[in-house]
């Protein structure tokens, strides 16, 4: 098998590796050097060092803003995104009337593109803030907390399916023994669900996490920063430093690769430590 | 005793599933509501039925086809999405099956280097891509398949590569053996095995491909605009938001949506599970 | 499974044929539009050039407050844009690398006045291809309507009365207390602050301050030389605009609060239907108001009041007239293409076609020679602007705007302005926000 097919390299890895090559790993390699210089057409790069990434920092509040409005934002949807969804799969794994219709419905907004779902919570978020005579674009916290519904929304039905995934492997006996020995449905929930679906649960976290720190179209189109770029996530920043300003394209390159770095780490720590309970569970 | 609680538990519990139904609906009804209502009636009442002052019947449907293109803009979507899909399935599964069953040092570091492209926000190489993009004439609808070939290949290589592994390879050595080419034991043997992974492949990416914004926007935006650009476009690319526009190109853009939902619904959650599973 | 995937592949094949028989490769050039109030009428004079001759003229608009990304995004991509705008000569300064000389151009001997052109050296650069003026529209009838009333609290008689800030604060403060009489919802239309919308407040309006404060400065001729020889800015008026600001948030139709999700096309609409006497704008709005279904103003009663903030003197101050619209052409794109943008810019501003869409629907004051006393625009809002310059004793306000050091100062400002119309900024920050990001922003 070695000896015939590895010849083959061109026909079975090169297009692929061609195009992950162009799309991928150039403009990645690109991207940092460009970081440490000054550019306007990639072509035209001056070394300047570290200077863009403390311009990053120093030049302005925006990115630190953002790093933080990012970090709150993730945490709180992560914790209720996964929270509700493993709720609502727990229930709907009881076999209750009307399961498959309300598992279908739960799903749908997952298919639904961020800059449609933007667009979508604008109007409602703003109809329902009408009565109070202000807008999303009045404090930071409404386009926070509309973020925060909007991801809801999205996700909660995506996670759902895995977490019933999860729960459906779980031997049925199992359950039922512990309900012989008196156990409640909490601690059914805790003893024997939790642990057995850990493998969904570090799914769903990465799953949850990487998107809420990468999260674009929906602030895009939602907020766009508004008011006064107090609510830009981090991908929004960047994008507007790159695009936004003549001479900053440097200094949007180094926010890119700090903002890597992060989420590379982030997700590197956690699928860690989730998969470490995998194994104890 | 307790089969009688949780009788009532359940029916409680449909109770409240039947309201989270309604409210995870809600949002798609007012959408469709506003869509028929004047322009100047939704901003500040988008919650009040379309009364015989603020209906507008199709207006804004034809108004926003006109301003948007949205027709084409569904066509460029649509061949985009579906050709891109197509080209990352059978490129990337070729890939996967190389370098799973050719165990090198190279393979190795490939398989890690398709795994580590996964993490990495789009930011980081958007600006150096799109670069490359236009220098190598890949900026129209064409080329931005070898885009999301590249894009592509992180998930969907690590993807296929977990389930070649969990396959025998006696059968395609066999094949092999036999005297098939190499292509030929691929497409014969190893594809129809790979199916179910495919299709969940070929899920999670149309999933992205269709609703992606700032790839297409920043590659061939200038001169194709796939859906979410140009809803996107609606809102400044005419001095001001018209609302009505909005609502209707909105309703429009989910639409298909729902129906290829409904109509695959089976394919899609099992391909969505299938693909988190193999992570 | 199979059917639908049969059928989408065949949907999406006869697609791209339809969309491969269309596009064949002929001479094209590339305008990249910043006007997106009048993109459609471009649209319709491209389709008519190509008929004419054969080149085609892709028109690309950026959307509202978008034109610099798009430009920076576009013009370094091959399939660059060939005829693309500049907004004077900070604008120059950018984009001084890709602005071919277009010193020896029939589009530049067309030029009335050739200093109105951006030089540097023996060069040109850049043509203004528009003489725009704004100020306060208002609404005749409804200004009638008032005067009319025998409780009014002023003792004049019609708006063209109005010659200074104290008169016309008197006369909105008495239209907003009587505004159930007069049919109206508020006096000024929604102070826009939406993102890319405030140009209105942080361009327009911010020019009037400011031109007064930099006309004091005697070693520079005009305003413009001035503000661009500015590190730093007293923003000496600050109380003036705060004056002005303040009366247009507190008399409109809109509470302070929506002010930041309302855009220009909003305030437009208002003004249209009525329900509004008054709104910041200029004579390009025309084809906004017209526009708006439902629109109940009669073309007859609507006029120009210039932007009273206040002044000494200010009875003699007419509209803010000035451009910062100037065509450049792509230097790095081929000499066939730059040669093939030229000609049809020349063709716009001379043929007889091309003149009656600028006349007629683009609705521009064109600066240029080709055109006679009797090829005016014709819309009441130019109108009004040709009346302003003509005006004995009258000085219109330079755009000064033109010196502000970048659009990021401007975003700045607009965003301090949200944030103190909706309560969470003193005016006292705003005016720090303004003269902070004016040095930083010079200082790049």
């Amino acid at each position: 098998m070695q000896k015939s097919l590895a010849k083959h390299f061109p026909l079975f890895v090169a297009p692929t590796l061609i195009a992950f090559l162009i799309s991928f790993l150039i403009p990645f390699v690109m991207g940092v050097y460009l970081s440490f210089t000054e550019f306007t057409t990639v072509v035209d790069a001056k070394w300047v060092g570290i200077d863009n990434y403390v311009k990053a920092f120093t030049a302005n509040t925006d990115f630190i803003n953002a790093l933080w409005f990012t970090v709150k934002f993730a945490v709180v949807s992560v914790v209720s995104i996964n929270f509700f969804a493993f709720i609502t799969a727990v229930i709907l794994t009881r076999g209750i009337r009307g399961t498959n219709f309300f598992r279908t419905v739960f799903f749908m907004p997952n298919l639904i593109g961020g800059i449609v779902l933007g667009y979508i919570w604008q109007i409602i978020i703003n109809g329902y803030l009408y009565k109070y005579q202000v807008t999303l674009t009045y404090d930071a916290k409404y386009g926070f907390w509309g973020l925060v519904i909007l991801m809801n929304w999205q996700l909660i039905g995506y996670m759902m399916v895995i977490y019933i995934a999860g729960i459906q492997n779980i031997p049925n006996d199992l359950i039922d023994a512990a309900k012989v020995d008196g156990a409640g449905p909490l601690q059914i929930i805790r003893h024997i669900i939790i642990p057995s679906v850990m493998p969904a649960i570090t799914i769903c976290l990465f799953l949850t996490l990487t998107n809420s720190f990468r999260l674009f179209d929906q602030n895009l189109a939602l907020t766009n920063g508004a008011p006064a770029r107090k609510t830009a996530m981090l991908a929004l920043d960047i994008y507007n430093t790159f695009y936004g300003r003549n001479n900053w394209e440097g200094v949007g390159q180094a926010k890119a690769v700090i903002f890597f770095v992060l989420v590379a780490t982030i997700a590197y720590l956690q699928l860690k430590l989730t998969r470490s309970k995998e194994v104890e569970g | 005793m307790a089969y009688s609680r949780q009788k009532i538990f359940n029916v409680i519990m449909f109770f409240i599933m039947s309201i989270l139904s309604v409210v995870f609906l809600a949002p798609l009804f007012i959408v469709l509501m506003n869509s028929f209502k004047g322009n100047l009636f939704i901003a500040d009442a988008p919650f009040v039925f379309p009364s015989k002052e603020t209906f507008v019947s199709f207006n804004n449907y034809l108004n926003g086809l006109s301003k948007t293109g949205f027709i084409k803009s569904f066509g460029w979507s649509l061949f985009i999405t579906v050709f891109s899909v197509l080209v990352i399935i059978i490129g990337t599964s070729m890939t996967a099956w190389y370098i799973t069953r050719i165990k090198n040092k190279l393979t190795k570091f490939l398989y890690y280097l398709f795994a580590f492209s996964m993490i990495v926000p789009f930011q980081m190489v958007m600006f150096p891509m799109s670069k490359m993009a236009n220098i190598l004439n890949l900026d129209n609808p064409v080329g931005i398949i070898v885009i999301y070939l590249g894009f592509g290949a992180g998930l969907s290589v690590f993807t296929f590569s977990g389930f070649i592994k969990s396959i025998p390879a006696d059968i395609e050595e066999s094949a092999l053996l036999d005297g098939c080419k190499p292509l030929q034991t691929f497409f014969m043997v190893v594809f129809p095995i790979l199916k179910p992974t495919a299709i969940s492949v070929a899920i999670l990416n149309a999933m992205w491909i269709w609703n992606d914004y700032l790839l297409p926007y920043l590659v061939i935006g200038s001169k194709y605009r796939t859906i979410p650009i140009a809803i996107q476009y609606l809102k400044g690319g005419y001095g001001s938001i018209d609302m009505g526009a909005m609502m209707a190109m909105l309703v429009l853009a989910i639409v298909p949506i729902v129906i290829f939902y409904l109509v695959c619904q089976k394919y899609i959650i099992k391909g969505v599970i299938e693909g988190a599973v193999k992570f | 499974m199979k059917k639908i995937l049969a059928f989408v592949l065949i949907a999406t094949l006869a697609f791209s044929m339809a969309a491969c028989a269309t596009s064949s490769g002929t001479m094209e050039i590339y305008f990249l539009n910043f006007k997106p109030e009048i993109a459609e009428v471009y649209d319709k004079i491209a389709a008519d050039y190509e008929k004419e001759t054969g080149v085609k003229v892709r028109v690309v608009t950026a959307a509202s407050g978008t034109y610099e990304t798009t430009l920076k995004s576009e013009i370094a991509k091959k399939d660059a844009p060939t005829i693309f705008q500049i907004n004077g000569p900070v604008g120059f300064q950018e984009w001084k690398d890709y602005c071919a000389d277009l010193k020896n151009t029939k589009l530049y001997s067309y030029l009335s006045d050739k200093s109105l052109a951006i030089t540097e050296g023996d060069g040109v650069y850049g043509i203004p291809y528009v003489v725009e003026g704004y100020g306060i529209i208002y609404n005749n009838a409804i200004m009638e309507k008032y005067f009319a009333l025998s409780d009014k609290a002023v003792n004049i008689s019609s708006a063209e009365e109005i010659r200074n800030f104290e008169t016309l604060k008197a006369v909105v403060e008495d239209m907003t207390a009587k505004k159930d009489v007069l049919g109206i919802e508020g006096v000024f239309a929604s102070t826009s602050l939406n993102q890319g919308e405030q140009w209105r407040w942080q361009t327009h309006l911010a020019n009037l301050p400011f031109y007064y404060e930099f006309k004091e400065n005697k070693n520079y001729c005009n305003t413009v030389l001035a503000g661009l020889a500015a590190n730093e800015i007293e923003f000496k008026y600050a109380n003036n605009f705060k004056n002005i600001f303040d009366l247009y948030i507190e008399n409109s139709c809109t509470p302070k609060n929506l002010l930041g999700s309302k855009s220009v096309n909003d305030s437009m609409a208002e003004f249209a239907l009525g329900k509004v006497a008054m709104v910041q704008n200029g004579n390009w709005a025309w084809s906004q108001i017209a526009g708006t279904e439902g629109n109940v103003v009669k073309a007859e009663d609507i006029k120009f009041l210039p932007i009273y903030i206040g002044m000494p003197g200010e009875e003699n101050q007419g509209l803010c007239i000035g451009t910062e619209n100037y065509f450049a052409i792509n230097s790095k794109v081929s000499k066939e293409k730059q040669e093939a943008s030229i000609a049809f810019l020349e063709w716009l501003f001379s043929s007889e076609k091309g003149k009656s869409y600028v006349k007629n629907e683009l609705g521009f004051i064109a600066p240029f020679n080709t055109f006679e006393e009797n090829e005016k625009p014709t819309d009441p809002l130019a109108k009004e602007v040709l009346a302003w310059m003509e005006k004995d004793g009258v000085t219109s306000v330079a755009w000064t705007f033109a010196a502000f050091p970048s659009e990021e100062f401007k975003n700045y400002f607009g965003d301090a302005l949200l944030e103190y119309t909706q309560d969470s900024k003193t005016w006292d920050d705003v005016v720090n926000v303004v003269k902070d990001s004016w040095k930083s922003e010079k200082a790049k």
